[in-house]
């Protein structure tokens, strides 16, 4: 049975959506230059066909033919539904290519050409059916951006009378302000955001709903990678403690931590701290690294494949400020986001935050948050700074 | 951050370094070896441990990778990155491999700014790789399927990732294809050049925006990989 609302198929998507697309409704993939968002759009139309719907496929930076391998990349064989499926193919003209798709697109650099061919196959296809842009950057690029923008408009509008759910692809590459502020606001009922987590490199990828107008509003996010095949699959951030010897860093992950186990011996961690957290929407895994330099490697090790960084120092032995350095050094040369964790502010010879920002030499945008693990007090309000350096404040 | 050499000795004499995060359009006429340029630029780039990504629009994937073993220049695979935008727009059956990424067509931006992003990424996070090069050979076919204001914006957030990085970018142009106007537009985005010209039989190269004044003109002569600059040529 087809259900009255469609689900995108993106794991936790269809949660924050309170169960998947309404008819009539239309839903932009916003995707940041880099980022995989493009197989949001084919993840969506491929969960659409495996759940008995009618689908039609703009094809607008790819010959048509290159489907069936595109999709089967990630385990997807879009072959089997061919009798649900029909492809509208705007690309091969524009390369002079010849095409076998029954729906073709003469002049995929004029916008009226590709509304006649909507038209035209709207005729064709069961009320109801799901139109799938793979590509409206693309159509916008070749068509301009007024004209794309108003063409969008008027392809949303049919798609509403005809019950139908439009779902496009867009690369946000720098169009002019107001295009993208109207995409943003205005001509979509739903956008989801699909970003990227950018230091030197963009090292980690999130979505979001940054508006959806059948629901009550919560922005959440959630970051995911994709798999070949399997597609996009949500994933667990992890996020490194480090600091040195008897800095309280294994209490900082217990404390942090939903649950969390520890590998240690008469007391001090000798292998890792590890912890899990969900807090505010925000689910990460938190590993904890041993003080002594002879464990550096598993703190490279991590770091390797860590989101960001907690450097956790006891605020009443600066002796040790020299070790705290020396391990910050080995974590930000990969580039990562940190917060530093004044730890043991209850002791009468804790030093403050701002001495400490000074010995350690850390710059003013990096928090110095103040904390006493073994009571909770300021572990959160850490986790929270550190999960807008990551999200940048998403 | 540590500079780049080009690994072409009197160039790099003259210009003495090219910082980190810096963007350099090549162009020059056709058949000017321009190519071969660029290999030798990635090829000394991979051999003093530097990462490369090669965008390459015209030769598949497979062709650049066995360009280097034809010339016997040994490269370590594990740090080389090709995006190949040419063998599924030729609808050959293919998958990709750990060095090559396949983007649709040269219109597809999008996939070619995807795997470009995977590159950098793996090389920086995975492979701890602090320098990379990154060459487009060439912008010109992206021109070809794209007008100039869409290639703007590609490279207007792809230069950007390329000074984040602290990588360097060089895209090569073909002269004589795109008129002055596109030309300057492009220039914009680049904080210097490397210009080829041809002058009878012979050809010269120089380096513009590096430095107060631009290096002069180096007669060049190319025998299989190895390029050979003579002395400074005297006139314009």
């Amino acid at each position: 049975m087809v259900n009255s609302m469609l689900e995108t198929g993106i794991p936790k998507l269809d949660e924050y959506l309170s169960g998947g697309i309404p008819k009539g409704k239309s839903l932009i993939y916003l995707n940041y230059p880099g980022v995989e968002g493009d197989v949001f759009g084919m993840q969506t139309l491929y969960h659409c066909l495996t759940t008995g719907n009618n689908c039609i496929y703009v094809s607008s930076s790819s010959h048509p033919n290159m489907l069936i391998d595109q999709f089967s990349e990630f385990g997807w064989p879009i072959e089997n539904y061919k009798e649900k499926l029909s492809v509208i193919d705007a690309y091969s003209s524009l390369v002079g290519d010849i095409s076998s798709e029954k729906f073709i697109v003469p002049d995929p650099e004029d916008v009226n050409s590709i509304t006649e061919v909507i038209d035209h196959v709207i005729k064709e296809v069961p009320e109801g059916s799901v139109f799938i842009f793979s590509s409206l950057s693309t159509i916008m690029d070749l068509c301009g951006e007024d004209n794309t923008i108003n063409a969008v408009q008027s392809w949303n509008k049919t798609a509403k009378r005809n019950r139908m759910i439009s779902i496009y692809n867009f690369t946000a590459w720098p169009y002019t302000e107001s295009t993208l502020v109207q995409i943003k606001n205005d001509i979509f009922n739903c956008v989801i955001n699909v970003g990227g987590i950018t230091q030197q490199v963009i090292y980690g990828q999130y979505f979001c709903v940054s508006k959806a107008d059948w629901i009550k509003f919560q922005e959440r996010s959630m970051l995911f990678r994709v798999l070949r095949p399997g597609g996009i699959k949500i994933y667990l951030p992890k996020i490194l403690v480090t600091g040195p010897f008897n800095a309280g860093k294994s209490t900082f992950v217990h404390s942090l931590s939903t649950r969390a186990v520890s590998v240690d011996r008469k007391g001090t961690t000798i292998a890792l701290d590890h912890g899990h957290i969900d807090y505010k929407g925000f689910s990460a895994d938190i590993f904890g690294t041993p003080g002594q330099n002879r464990f550096d490697p598993i703190i490279k090790m991590i770091s390797g494949e860590a989101m960001g960084v907690f450097l956790v120092v006891d605020s009443t032995n600066p002796e040790n400020f020299n070790r705290a350095q020396q391990m910050l050094e080995i974590t930000t040369g990969y580039g990562l986001p940190y917060v530093i964790i004044a730890n043991k502010q209850d002791m009468q010879d804790a030093i403050s935050t701002d001495d400490i920002r000074k010995q350690l030499n850390i710059p003013e945008e990096i928090p110095v948050v103040s904390t006493i693990a073994t009571e909770k007090k300021g572990v959160f309000e850490a986790f929270e700074l550190l999960v807008d350096k990551i999200t940048g404040g998403i | 951050m540590e500079g780049y050499s080009l690994g072409i000795d009197k160039l790099d004499e003259n210009i003495k370094g090219i910082r980190g995060g810096s963007n350099i359009m090549m162009i020059g006429p056709p058949m000017s070896g321009k190519e071969t340029i660029i290999n030798d630029i990635i090829y000394k780039g991979l051999k003093s441990g530097d990462a490369a990504v090669i965008v390459t629009t015209k030769e598949p994937g497979e062709n650049v990778i066995d360009w280097f073993n034809y010339n016997n220049l040994e490269i370590p695979l594990e740090n080389l990155g090709i995006v190949d935008c040419v063998t599924k727009t030729l609808g050959v059956p293919t998958s990709e491999t750990s060095n090559i990424k396949r983007a649709s067509s040269p219109v597809d931006l999008t996939g070619i700014g995807v795997k470009i992003s995977q590159f950098l990424e793996e090389f920086w996070m995975k492979k701890n790789i602090r320098k990379t090069r990154l060459c487009i050979v060439s912008l010109s076919t992206i021109l070809m399927y794209s007008n100039i204001q869409t290639v703007f914006r590609f490279l207007h957030v792809f230069t950007g990732r390329v000074k984040a990085a602290g990588a360097i970018g060089i895209y090569v142009v073909e002269e004589g294809m795109h008129d002055t106007q596109a030309i300057a537009t492009l220039k914009q985005l680049f904080d210097g050049v490397l210009e080829i010209k041809q002058e009878e039989d012979s050809h010269y190269i120089r380096v513009v925006g590096f430095g107060k004044k631009s290096s002069p003109w180096y007669e060049y002569s190319l025998d299989g990989a190895q390029i050979e600059l003579k002395d400074i040529s005297n006139g314009e």
